[in-house]
């Protein structure tokens, strides 16, 4: 193992973290608004990237037009999830096993619509940047990926301010710490919840807009970044997005280097062990906060 | 008396006659409805009476169908053997792994059963020494009672389905036993069952170890019918269907499976040219059962049969009752 070789696994792990930590950040919002995991983030990104591709390849809009449709497509699915399930079966008092059940429906119905609608092939969006890459340490790191990290950095930067500094947020907090208390302050309990959902579903969006000039886009390609967004939002402790943002970038360092080590194959054997192993040994994350429930 | 099991008896019949008058094609889906249901027992009893989202089940099917596979084929073994190491270590495999993580609840259980299915795929594909990867292994003998050889989907449906039938049996003694009184403990009131001594954790490895023996029953009945295993049949989306069939039938109902996968069997075959499209109508249907009909296919199918009784003849017998 060379040295290039490392900081060329790092540089990767990097970039694949901060992918999932994007996802794992909307599973982190979602929870930390109303106390649902959202087994379906995963697909939010694959929703949001082939929207992308479609009205980019199919209806020729420019590209900056189609992303923002494509993110806000992410939102308005996340916000009807929310309408049109959710508000039903929290009213009528069902429990979290109903929760986890309706988001594997609703994750299994988006990946067979994708799979049946534009098929078994895999899509990509072109690079923000091209082909040009930097030379880090005679590394190469393309600039898509540089604009990838920088926007994570920014979005998980911008929830921390929009949770602390403005209405909205700190009305989705409180929703989510006492929605009775919150509703007695005029509050309107429902809108924050579809709010958070809307919320969830443009992160997840982005996540896979950004991530699909790097990898490409199938139907399968869901359960995968679910996953790894989860494991990403556990390490960091569940509700916080920050700490999703250095649990994403933990795990896909870490899954980068056992694949210079290792081998590709294992690849997920390692990452997914890793996650089964933060949830019994490390109920709280790496960075220890109380606050998660359930485990 | 009579009226109690004369249902099952015309069940019964209805059953023995069905691959006479059914095309072959549809008897073939049977086989696989049966074989199915059997794994989907499992997920259904650690749904329904332990709250517990498996999303493994795949794994254990592979391990079945893989242990019988491998015995029968490179080692030459009989297929007795396939199914009891298949089934010995799927119950120790789901020992050594539902004891640390059954400590988890919820949402984190489900999401570690399905890393687990990820998981366990993924070693299905790496370790192609054992599993001969996407290429699968081919030309399983088929599975012979003494000397009769259940080579037709016809002979194959009366194996599929009594083994079905006995796990069914063997899920409702243990819900109706000592156990079974644990396991509802368990689910309704848990502080409640830690405070008279029930031990949670084994309960849930026990119910755990015991869905893995019948996901790997089940695999290894596959591996006989279809005489030919590979990576595709375990992946994550057979783990999905598992919870599928125990979900669409009603998780509480134990014979809610047989429904589940009935349904999910018999129903692509009649939207196949349709392409995929059955997999969107499952995840609706999934979505459209937790959402308005918790209790499932099985629990809408007792409802109706309630209100049809009591629209039925029940009252004036119980009228009569208290006149007397």
């Amino acid at each position: 193992m060379t040295s290039t070789l490392i900081i060329q696994a790092i540089l990767a792990g990097v970039t694949n973290g901060l992918t999932y930590a994007l996802v794992g950040i909307g599973v982190a919002a979602i929870f930390k608004g109303t106390r649902v995991i959202n087994v379906m983030q995963g697909e939010f990104s694959v929703a949001g990237a082939i929207i992308t591709v479609i009205l980019l390849n199919q209806i020729h809009l420019p590209y900056w037009l189609a992303i923002a449709c494509g993110a806000l497509s992410g939102a308005a699915i996340g916000a009807l999830i929310d309408i049109l399930f959710v508000r039903y079966m929290m009213a009528h008092g069902a429990n979290q096993q109903s929760f986890i059940l309706l988001t594997i429906g609703i994750a299994i119905t988006m990946s067979a619509s994708v799979l049946f609608f534009v098929g078994r092939s895999g899509y990509m969006l072109p690079a923000f940047g091209g082909d040009n890459v930097f030379i880090v340490f005679n590394a190469v790191i393309r600039t898509h990926a540089v604009w990838l990290i920088g926007i994570a950095l920014g979005i998980t930067l911008g929830l921390r301010l929009f949770y602390h500094h403005t209405t909205i947020g700190l009305a989705m907090m409180a929703t989510s710490i006492d929605a009775d208390g919150a509703a007695t302050t005029g509050i309107n309990v429902n809108r924050m919840r579809t709010l958070t959902f809307a919320l969830g579903g443009l992160l997840g969006a982005i996540a896979g807009i950004l991530a699909t000039p790097l990898i490409s886009v199938d139907y399968t390609l869901g359960v995968t970044l679910t996953l790894k967004g989860f494991a990403a939002a556990i390490l960091g402790g569940l509700t916080n997005p920050l700490g999703a943002a250095v649990g994403g970038v933990t795990l896909g360092l870490v899954e980068a280097l056992s694949i210079v080590s290792i081998s590709s194959g294992y690849k997920d054997v390692i990452s997914y062990g890793i996650l089964i192993a933060i949830m019994i040994f490390m109920p709280n994350g790496m960075l220890g906060r109380v606050g998660r429930r359930g485990g | 008396m009579a009226g109690r099991i004369a249902p099952y008896v015309v069940l019964l019949i209805v059953w023995t006659v069905l691959p006479f008058i059914l095309p072959r094609n549809i008897t073939d889906l049977l086989v696989f409805a049966g074989i199915y249901a059997i794994a989907g027992f499992g997920v259904s009893l650690l749904l329904g009476h332990c709250g517990i989202v498996n999303l493994a089940q795949a794994v254990f099917y592979g391990v079945g169908a893989y242990a019988t596979a491998y015995l029968t084929t490179e080692l030459g073994y009989p297929s007795i053997a396939g199914v009891l190491v298949g089934a010995v270590i799927s119950v120790v495999i789901a020992l050594f792994i539902g004891w640390p993580i059954l400590r988890l609840t919820s949402y984190f259980l489900a999401l570690a059963t399905l890393a687990l299915s990820i998981i366990g795929n993924a070693l299905f594909y790496e370790w192609d020494w054992l599993t001969q990867g996407t290429l699968g292994i081919g030309g399983i003998p088929k599975l012979n009672i003494g000397s009769f050889a259940l080579d037709t989907p016809m002979r194959f449906y009366y194996l599929a389905w009594t083994v079905a039938i006995l796990c069914l049996v063997l899920a409702r003694n243990l819900t109706n036993s000592r156990t079974g009184l644990m396991l509802r403990a368990m689910r309704d009131a848990p502080d409640a069952a830690v405070s008279l001594g029930v031990n949670l954790q084994w309960l849930r490895t026990r119910v755990f170890m015991l869905s893995a023996l019948f996901g790997s029953i089940a695999g290894s009945l596959f591996a006989h019918y279809s005489s030919f295993v590979s990576v595709q049949s375990f992946n994550v989306d057979k783990s999905f269907s598992f919870l599928l069939i125990a979900v669409l039938g009603g998780a509480r109902a134990p014979w809610g499976a047989i429904i589940g996968a009935l349904f999910i069997t018999i129903l692509p075959e009649y939207l196949s040219r349709l392409g995929d499209f059955h997999q969107i109508l499952f995840g609706v249907a999934l979505i459209c059962i937790v959402v308005f009909l918790p209790t499932g296919l099985a629990g809408g199918l007792e409802m109706l049969w309630d209100r049809l009784l009591r629209l039925g003849p029940k009252p004036k017998l119980k009228q009569a009752a208290h006149a007397e």
